[in-house]
């Protein structure tokens, strides 16, 4: 058996390789003889050294769901969008730049003109339907460096699963509403 | 009048060698080069160019000042430099300056995304503003109209809308309110801007100062898809561009066909879309059980049809058939097939009243006697007769305005209805209504010079000298005339008149007119051109939904009753059953009366339709709801021959299926064949059957049509009726001894689909009794007043607002058809009473 060397195959010819195209792989020792035993439990000693040294380490495992880590202030979870503290009124226009930002696509506005008699948002138009499709959302935060209005933001919150595809769409008003479990924020320091 | 054949000149732009037609204006030849220069204010549907933005400035070599490139036409030679540093400084300097008052809320402006102003903001802008004064204000948005709102922030006065208004559709509502930097947009005392092609200027708006209301908000581009087809609502067969988002059409933009619409489009093409998505749609079928219209499956719809179809009483068939507006080839095809091969019946018709033979429509057709939409902006003189274009093909309207004010056209008017193109016209000969025989009579006698001009004009009610100084200038016009016609003219008189046919007699009077002025040979720029009464009449005429010709104006062996005979034939019981492909003859055909005796003798009405018109919902026996244009696949034959695609755009909504599918699941019920899989088989039957349209493909129309007259297959046209022809006494118009003579006509706005669009419903007409002043006084009628007007047998009365019109004809008075309610059809005498309403 050679150890380096060139294979020669019919087809090399037809892939147009010369032989000094082909590189040649360098082995290790051949296994076998004591040299290899000897090797073997050498790196086997080792391997157990990172076993032991753990035991006395103790354990670092999180009881999620019953604890949490704490996010970085810059996490983008699940989306919020946010109403003006002192008229209530949304602050989303319907522009849906948002909607066009997404690379995922998941986004979808539809508008209608505000009733100056009752005001949803504080521009013209207000988003009549404002949905954000999250089985389909990559957590880019595209839509929020998007946003004019700051009206769209990421939260932190990463608990999004459902027993529903459909339940995964989320519309406006679960958007406006505080999510209902808080994600714990990782403070300065930690 | 020649066309202008410019010559190719040869300049340089930013280094690049380009050839250009001389005489182009450098905005739009730099685009031959590569080359975009940025623009507001230009817009060369507008014609000239008013130079208002100073946007496009460039350096021209040899000038020491920049120029503007929408207003120089290029030179031989010339050397234009679009990118240096001065021209740079030049087009952020603008872009600052527009942006100066500009609000800058795009989040919120409907234009957002689709804006040349931010495109060229970003393109050629600083990107930043050194303003930092007070912006000026205006209350926003304001209803310009119903049908539009502005927004005078944003407006950059780029003057293009008010140059539509002004110079376009020369409606001149539109005007710049004060000077410099308080100048607006707006109308006289605040109006609102009603016009019958206002929707026009949103797509002009280069900016979002103005948007529709319909439209506003519904969508920003990346929301949406374009899709193109053609508007079927009148004979302008104008291309669209429908906005689709959730497979609905949300908007309808014009898809500028230079041979079509010149990229206009009238508020109804633009707007009527919405009565697609109304509740009173029809989107099931329905069958009537118990008097009562009820939703069943398609199944037993079908099933309700064939058996009222097929029901043969032993002799002869009991079937008539009407095809109206917005009925496709196709469509038109399969239910001629069903009618003439399985049921035996040649009752069917797609005009409105009266037949003319097979011959004198070819004649009337024929190639060498076409001309073209496009002919009328380029000849010598255009002749309108007995048709007013804005009711009865809107969009021509404006390219006769375009062709007298561009290209000094000479525009002559005969007609009985005051026009709006009279202000325009050179002449505006008025004869009584129904005497278009008559008139066409006296105006041969005067062309040739033979014969007696004054006997006929009498009949005519007209003025001898009118019509002898019409034919003068007519005759001296030039070479290229072009005679644009109603079908109207060649009606026929209602069965009373034996022996002599008005209809035919007319349309022998014009084909002599016209080959007395040259054109039936072939000339090119001049010919005939015949507006039909229904929005594709032309290619229901050519693949024979006629009663007196089968496909390409082939003779048939008899021929059958015309629609008014099949109102006769129901009555009389000859036919009990009447099929109506999107036609309610209560609406749709005149003399109502006729009609309603009519559809309550008949036994079984199939209809297709959108919605529920009263004769539908009162005598309908099996309904299938019908699709709306943006729905529809097939083809239709513009009044100048040309074959033009209609393209699903939407979703059908409901349970709402392809027609043409129903009718050939009809046909096949009823024993008849087709293997025809998809409307492309369809058209190909009818190509096979038309020998002037054979060969022809859904894929050779294209996206633009094309004219059946420029293919080899035209010289298959059969040979029409042919001269020398001699004419019949005319018929004399009703004399008006005391009585009025009734004049009827048919707005672009009675329509279901007008009444059943939320954005439109304000300008469904109500009726209004128009007469001259003089009329008015000897009755005792003033303006605004209300009036009866009936024929003083004890019959039928419609109640209108009389409307006094200067322009009037004396002894005349016009009534509106084919309205939902206090219709004109109702009156169906010649010769009614005016008189005051007695409250
Ligand atoms: S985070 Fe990214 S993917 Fe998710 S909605 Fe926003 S833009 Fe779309
Ligand atoms: S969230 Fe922001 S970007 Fe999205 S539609 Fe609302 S205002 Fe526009
Ligand atoms: S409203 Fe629009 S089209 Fe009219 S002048 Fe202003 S910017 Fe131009
Ligand atoms: S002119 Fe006729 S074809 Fe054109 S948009 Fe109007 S209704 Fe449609
Ligand atoms: S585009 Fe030339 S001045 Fe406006």
């Amino acid at each position: 058996m050679s150890r380096t060397g060139t294979t020669s195959h019919p087809a090399s010819d037809g892939l147009g390789l010369l032989s000094d195209d082909v590189v040649a792989v360098q082995r290790g020792p051949e296994p076998g003889g004591l040299a290899g035993a000897y090797r073997i439990f050498g790196e086997t000693l080792r391997g157990l050294k990172t076993t032991f040294g753990q035991v006395v380490a103790g354990t670092t495992t999180v009881e999620y769901p019953e604890e949490k880590v704490p996010v970085y202030p810059r996490f983008r979870g699940r989306h919020r969008l946010h109403t003006f503290e002192d008229t209530g009124l949304e602050k989303c226009v319907g522009c849906s730049l948002c909607a066009a930002a997404c690379p995922a696509d998941c986004i979808r506005v539809v508008a209608a003109e505000n009733d100056p008699e009752d005001r949803v948002s504080g521009g013209e138009r207000y988003a009549a339907v404002y949905e954000i499709n999250m089985s389909r959302c990559i957590f880019c935060g595209y839509c929020e460096i998007a946003c004019p209005f700051d009206a769209i933001t990421m939260g932190h919150d990463f608990e999004l699963a459902d027993y529903n595809r459909s339940d995964l769409i989320f519309t406006k008003e679960m958007l406006l509403q505080e999510p209902p479990v808080r994600t714990p924020l990782r403070r300065e320091g930690e | 009048m020649p066309r202008p054949q410019p010559e190719e000149i040869t300049f340089t732009i930013d280094g690049r060698e380009v050839q250009a037609p001389a005489g182009l204006m450098l905005a739009d030849a730099a685009k031959l080069g590569d080359v975009d220069i940025p623009v507001f204010c230009y817009e060369p549907k507008l014609g000239a160019p008013v130079g208002a933005c100073r946007m496009c400035l460039v350096e021209i070599e040899g000038i020491p000042k920049l120029q503007t490139a929408c207003s120089t036409p290029v030179r031989d030679g010339m050397v234009v430099d679009t990118t240096n540093d001065r021209v740079k400084a030049a087009q952020e300097s603008v872009v600052e300056f527009l942006l100066l008052n500009h609000p800058l809320d795009c989040p919120v402006c409907d234009k957002g995304g689709e804006c040349p102003l931010q495109d060229i903001s970003y393109g050629w802008g600083r990107g930043e503003s050194r303003f930092v004064e007070p912006k000026r204000h205006f209350q926003k948005p304001v209803e310009l109209s119903p049908l539009i709102a502005i927004d005078r922030e944003r407006c950059i006065l780029c003057y293009r809308c008010v140059r539509f208004s002004q110079e376009v559709s020369e409606d001149y509502q539109l005007v710049l309110h004060e000077r410099g930097a308080d100048t607006f947009v707006g109308t006289f005392d605040g109006h609102p801007y009603s016009a019958p092609f206002s929707g026009n200027i949103i797509e002009l708006c280069p900016v979002g100062a103005l948007t529709s209301q319909a439209y506003r908000f519904r969508a920003r581009p990346w929301d949406i898809e374009q899709s193109g087809s053609v508007c079927t609502m009148c004979p302008g067969q104008c291309n669209v561009s429908y906005t689709v988002r959730d497979d609905r059409v949300q908007r309808v933009l014009a898809r500028d066909n230079d041979a079509v619409d010149d990229g206009w489009l009238c508020d109804r093409g633009r707007f009527a879309y919405q009565g697609a998505y109304v509740d009173e749609r029809v989107t099931r079928p329905l069958v009537r059980v118990d008097g009562q219209l009820r939703p069943v499956s398609w199944e037993r719809a079908e099933q309700e049809a064939v058996k009222l179809l097929g029901r043969s009483d032993g002799d002869g068939h009991t079937v008539g058939a009407l095809a109206g507006s917005g009925t496709s080839n196709e469509e038109g095809w399969l239910l001629r097939r069903i009618l003439t091969e399985t049921l035996g019946s040649r009752d069917l018709d797609s005009r409105r009243d009266g037949a003319l033979s097979a011959g004198l429509m070819a004649a009337l057709d024929a190639p060498e006697a076409q001309a073209t939409v496009e002919d009328l902006q380029y000849a010598h003189a255009v002749l309108v007769l007995d048709t007013e274009p804005v009711d009865d093909m809107p969009i021509v309207d404006l390219r006769l305005r375009k062709g007298h004010r561009r290209h000094g056209v000479r525009l002559m008017v005969a007609g009985s209805r005051p026009s709006s193109l009279d202000p325009i016209a050179e002449h505006s000969v008025r004869f009584a209504p129904g005497a278009g025989e008559a008139f066409v009579v006296a105006l041969d006698a005067a062309i040739g010079g033979v014969g007696d001009v004054a006997g006929p004009a009498a009949a005519a009610g007209a003025d001898p000298a009118a019509i002898e100084a019409l034919a003068k200038d007519l005759r001296e016009a030039g070479e290229d005339v072009v005679i644009l016609w109603g079908e109207r003219l060649t009606a026929g008189a209602p069965a009373a008149a034996e022996g002599s046919d008005p209809g035919a007699n007319a349309a022998r009077g014009l084909l002599k007119i016209a080959g007395r002025l040259g054109l039936t040979d072939d000339r090119a720029g001049a010919g005939l051109l015949q507006i039909p009464s229904s929005g594709n009449g032309r290619g229901l005429r050519e693949i024979g939904f006629l009663p007196t010709a089968g496909p390409g104006y082939r003779e048939p062996e008899d021929p059958g009753r015309d629609a008014r005979g099949i109102a006769e034939a129901l009555v009389d019981g000859e036919l009990t059953v009447l099929h109506l492909l999107h036609a309610d003859p209560l609406r749709t055909h005149g003399d109502r009366d006729l009609w309603q005796r009519a559809l309550g003798a008949a036994t079984g009405v199939v209809a297709h339709a959108q919605f529920l018109t009263e004769g539908i919902l009162e005598h309908a026996t099996v309904v299938f709801p019908a699709e709306a244009g943006a729905e529809k696949e097939g083809t239709v034959t513009h009044p100048d021959g040309r074959l033009q695609r209609l393209r699903p755009a939407a979703a059908r909504p409901g349970e709402v299926r392809a027609t043409w599918r129903t009718l050939a699941r009809l046909l096949v019920a009823l024993g008849g064949e087709t293997s025809a899989l998809t409307v492309m088989m369809v058209t190909a039957e009818i190509a096979d059957a038309v020998p002037f349209y054979a060969g022809i493909t859904h894929d050779e129309i294209g996206g633009f049509g094309v004219r059946w007259q420029e293919r080899d297959a035209a010289a298959a046209f059969p040979q029409g009726e042919t001269g020398p022809f001699t004419l019949d006494a005319p018929r004399s118009a009703a004399s008006s001894n005391g009585a009025l003579r009734l004049g009827t006509f048919r707005s672009v706005w009675s329509t279901p689909d007008v009444e059943h669009a939320p954005a439109l419903r304000f300008l469904t007409p109500r009726q209004r009794a128009e007469l001259h002043p003089d009329d008015a006084r000897e009755r005792g009628i003033g303006h605004g007043q209300r009036v009866r007007v009936s024929t003083g047998d004890g019959g039928a009365a419609v109640r209108a607002v009389a409307h006094l019109r200067q322009s009037a004809p004396r002894g005349s008075v016009f009534l509106e058809a084919g309205l939902a309610a206090e219709s004109a059809d109702a009156v169906s005498g010649p010769v009614v009473l005016v008189e005051t309403e007695r409250a």
